[in-house]
């Protein structure tokens, strides 16, 4: 991911719905996963998650560094179909996501 | 004088003659490479005529690597279920994208070529976010940007090499993404 070059301030967006945290998730089988890139900028894709997930601020910044640091991250699960449309979301923002059965 | 500033629901970007045709000229490339000049894509709310558009729809060139980081393989592992995913996604994609361009060539119209500043809705913030990100992804793509220390080896050229200019313009449109998601906040 690209670092910030302009001070900026976290973006909430509209939040319509707010996911489980992992710890309430149950396994239904499939995995989102967001891979870094160097285009992306940190703060966006902090906003994507923020403002597709609904996830709290800390939790969407949380999973941006995993993805800047480690070179990706589970960023949601569920079923097949509810991956698939996470994914294609993800490709709507430009991210570089892909969904896999869950180990 | 603020580049960026917020008035209500209202984001106000300050863009010079030269920055917002130069924009104009990004978006109208862009919107080309999606086939954005092809007659209108079929807008029916049947779903049978929706389904049978997704299938008619123009081929893209899988052979372009800004196509190819747009769209990219769902699954990594399975080229068949990949290309099942683009199928039923790539259409709509497509007719989103150059929708985000339409309402940006719109916006910059808007502006009389710089003279009043450009207008970003506050809830079509995504849509501009989006437009720009793919933007950079498609310059990212053409300069092969594929791991940070490329980016860091295009910013040492020297001002001569030609990629020099659009590595300039790819961090300018960082900059302006920046900027808006700056006033998007609460």
């Amino acid at each position: 991911m690209s670092s910030a070059s302009v001070p900026w301030t976290p973006a909430g967006g509209t939040v319509t719905t707010v996911r489980e945290t992992e710890e309430q998730a149950v396994d239904l089988g499939w995995v989102t996963i967001v891979w870094d890139d160097p285009v992306n900028l940190m703060s966006y894709v902090t906003h994507v998650f923020t403002t597709y997930f609904g996830y709290p601020e800390p939790k969407a910044g949380r999973l941006m560094l995993q993805v800047h640091n480690e070179g990706k991250a589970v960023v949601s699960s569920g079923t097949r179909e509810q991956m698939e449309s996470d994914v294609d979301a993800m490709h709507s923002y430009g991210l570089w996501a892909t969904l896999e059965k869950s180990s | 004088m603020r580049r960026f500033s917020r008035r209500g629901p209202l984001i106000k970007v300050r863009l010079t003659e030269y920055e917002t045709s130069l924009l104009e000229q990004l978006i109208d490339d862009f919107a080309s490479l999606l086939g954005g000049d092809e007659p209108q894509a079929i807008v029916d709310v049947d779903p049978f005529v929706r389904w049978q558009a997704e299938f008619d729809a123009p081929e893209l060139d899988s052979a372009d690597p800004v196509i190819t980081r747009l769209f990219p393989d769902a699954y990594p592992q399975d080229a068949e279920a990949s290309q099942e995913f683009r199928r039923f996604t790539q259409a709509r994609q497509r007719d989103d994208r150059l929708e985000q361009a339409e309402l940006a060539m719109s916006a910059l119209r808007d502006t009389d070529g710089g003279r009043h500043p450009l207008q970003v809705r506050a809830i079509e913030v995504d849509h501009w976010l989006k437009l720009l990100t793919a933007l950079r992804l498609a310059l990212a793509a053409r300069l092969g940007i594929e791991r940070p220390q490329d980016a860091d080896a295009l910013d040492a050229l020297p001002e001569e090499d030609p990629r020099s200019l659009i590595y300039r313009i790819y961090e300018w449109l960082a900059f302006l993404s920046e900027g808006i998601l700056g006033q998007a906040g609460h």
